[in-house]
């Protein structure tokens, strides 16, 4: 087995363990948990996403950057779907009444168009005259963590716990362009 | 619901098999129920039989509006209790070994004399009944409880509160010992002691019940054992958990969440579908255990009961 499919296989995981959990296990909050899964999921992958470039003197997962950013896009897609499917029940109207009422939402939405961007522009015929633009996923982040942070009721350890892998990669990632620090 | 009626053919209390060997039977249960093909009408059963038997003596509620209740297990196992964690899910295996024997509440403030109450004493002086209602939490989601209680009014007549006062404050445990983010010296979830209030009028309205028990059984500790209150027509942070202090005031208590992010909840926090919460909407709620979302009610459905101590107050200032 190739490891590009091993690896669409352990992506693939988290949608295998939501469907368990929604319809085997039968969670009591299905919006919510679909919610917290596939968001977390996504986060997480753009996290991993951003930091293998880090590391790719040390290590070069460089060939599969792609694979996992595309599913980071996935995951954000799924949450999106579940927003205007389960949760606005295809109500359009007021999902974009309450994108544009919520900050909390517009944030969360807007990080979705940036990755809906580069999913669409990584395709081979147009990832050449757009790779330059691929700089906003570091927005897409910044945007994402904002999102997940806000979504709570009350900032608790694990939104701590995000926001500062969020910093740390922020730091990481300028201290490497401005060349203070050479990994 | 079916209830398990005491009869002349009932087993005897050393027949009954240990709540914790139940529990695992349970579990065993639901993985057999889940490995095969999971219909419905098993999930169902396995739920019922979590059911624990009734220990308190009650006046059933008859459920005029045939409200659809939620089963034990939903009701005992997705639960904010921040003094344990933020996690709904982990709150019920935290909480097991939550110590509510003995326990006593003090009643002080603006009363005629302070006292103390026993819980046993509590559980003797008033007479309990049902009181199905809908509980619907400011984060968006919502169930149906069999509360066993009695009304918070009886309690008032027997602090005898003076005519100063104006407003209840409650207070809940701080017990670093048993909850664990009391103890956390830093990135508590919220201020502690955790504090909810009334007021008056509000303390006085037939639907303010101090609570006791749900499904006929006392409360399990993630529900707020040994004793809270329960007001229905408010977001479910305003129902105050494992109470210790109940105080008369002539000042309007700061409550907690009202502490923690004024901008987003308030004193009063009466359900209200017109008046959304600063990051989302309260439109809608999500039903547990369902799919899909249903309108919340005026007042979480009991407009008629309720809405005449605001009547001429601005919901949205006071919110």
């Amino acid at each position: 087995m190739s490891k590009q499919l091993s690896l669409v296989l352990v992506l693939l995981i988290p949608l295998a363990f939501l469907i368990y959990m929604l319809f085997v296990h039968e969670v009591d909050d299905p919006i919510k948990y679909i919610y917290t899964l596939t968001g977390g999921t996504a986060i997480t992958l753009l996290y991993i996403t951003t930091t293998i470039s880090m590391f790719k003197k040390a290590v070069n997962l460089i060939k599969y950057r792609r694979t996992v950013g595309l599913f980071s896009f996935f995951y954000a897609f799924l949450h999106m779907l579940n927003f205007i499917i389960l949760d606005m029940e295809l109500d359009l109207a007021s999902a974009v009444k309450e994108t544009l009422d919520k900050p909390f939402i517009y944030l969360g939405m807007s990080a979705f168009f940036i990755l809906l961007f580069m999913a669409i522009t990584s395709l081979r015929v147009l990832f050449s005259d757009f790779y330059k633009y691929h700089k906003v996923i570091y927005l897409a982040l910044l945007l994402i963590t904002i999102h997940f942070v806000m979504a709570q009721k009350a900032l608790a350890i694990d939104q701590w716990f995000y926001l500062l892998i969020m910093i740390t990669i922020g730091i990481f990632k300028f201290l490497q362009r401005t060349k203070l620090l050479n990994i | 619901m079916n209830y398990i009626k005491q009869t002349s053919w009932s087993l005897s209390e050393n027949l009954v098999t240990d709540e914790a060997l139940f529990n695992e039977r349970r579990k065993f249960l639901k993985l057999g129920a889940a490995l095969a093909v999971s219909t419905s009408a098993v999930m169902d059963l396995a739920a019922k039989e979590s059911l624990p038997q009734p220990n308190l003596n009650f006046k059933k509620d008859p459920n005029p509006l045939h409200l659809p209740l939620n089963d034990y297990e939903q009701i005992t196992s997705y639960n904010n209790f921040y003094e344990f964690t933020t996690s709904k899910k982990g709150v019920k295996p935290m909480a097991r070994n939550f110590k509510t024997k003995p326990w006593k509440i003090t009643i002080d403030g603006l009363v005629e004399k302070p006292f103390e109450l026993d819980m046993d004493d509590v559980l003797k002086k008033f007479a309990l009944e049902e009181r199905i209602y809908r509980f619907r939490c400011v984060e968006g989601w919502s169930m149906v409880v069999p509360w066993v209680g009695f009304e918070l009014s009886k309690l008032i007549k027997l602090a005898k509160p003076l005519s100063s006062a104006k407003y209840i404050r409650f207070e809940t445990l701080y017990d670093p010992e048993q909850f664990p983010d009391q103890k956390r010296d830093y990135l508590k979830a919220i201020d502690y002691p955790y504090v909810e209030g009334l007021r008056m009028d509000e303390a006085m309205n037939p639907l303010s019940l101090i609570t006791v028990g749900l499904y006929g059984h006392t409360l399990p500790p993630q529900n707020g054992a040994p004793i809270r209150l329960i007001v229905p027509w408010k977001y479910g942070f305003k129902s105050i958990k494992s109470i210790v202090k109940i105080s008369f005031t002539d000042k309007e208590p700061l409550n907690s969440w009202q502490k923690t992010a004024s901008k987003e909840y308030g004193f009063f926090a009466n359900v209200n579908p017109d008046v959304d919460h600063p990051r989302w909407s309260q439109k809608r709620e999500r039903p547990l255990g369902k799919f899909f979302k249903q309108k919340t009610l005026m007042f979480n459905g009991y407009e008629k009961e309720v809405a005449h101590m605001y009547k001429d107050m601005d919901l949205r200032k006071f919110f």
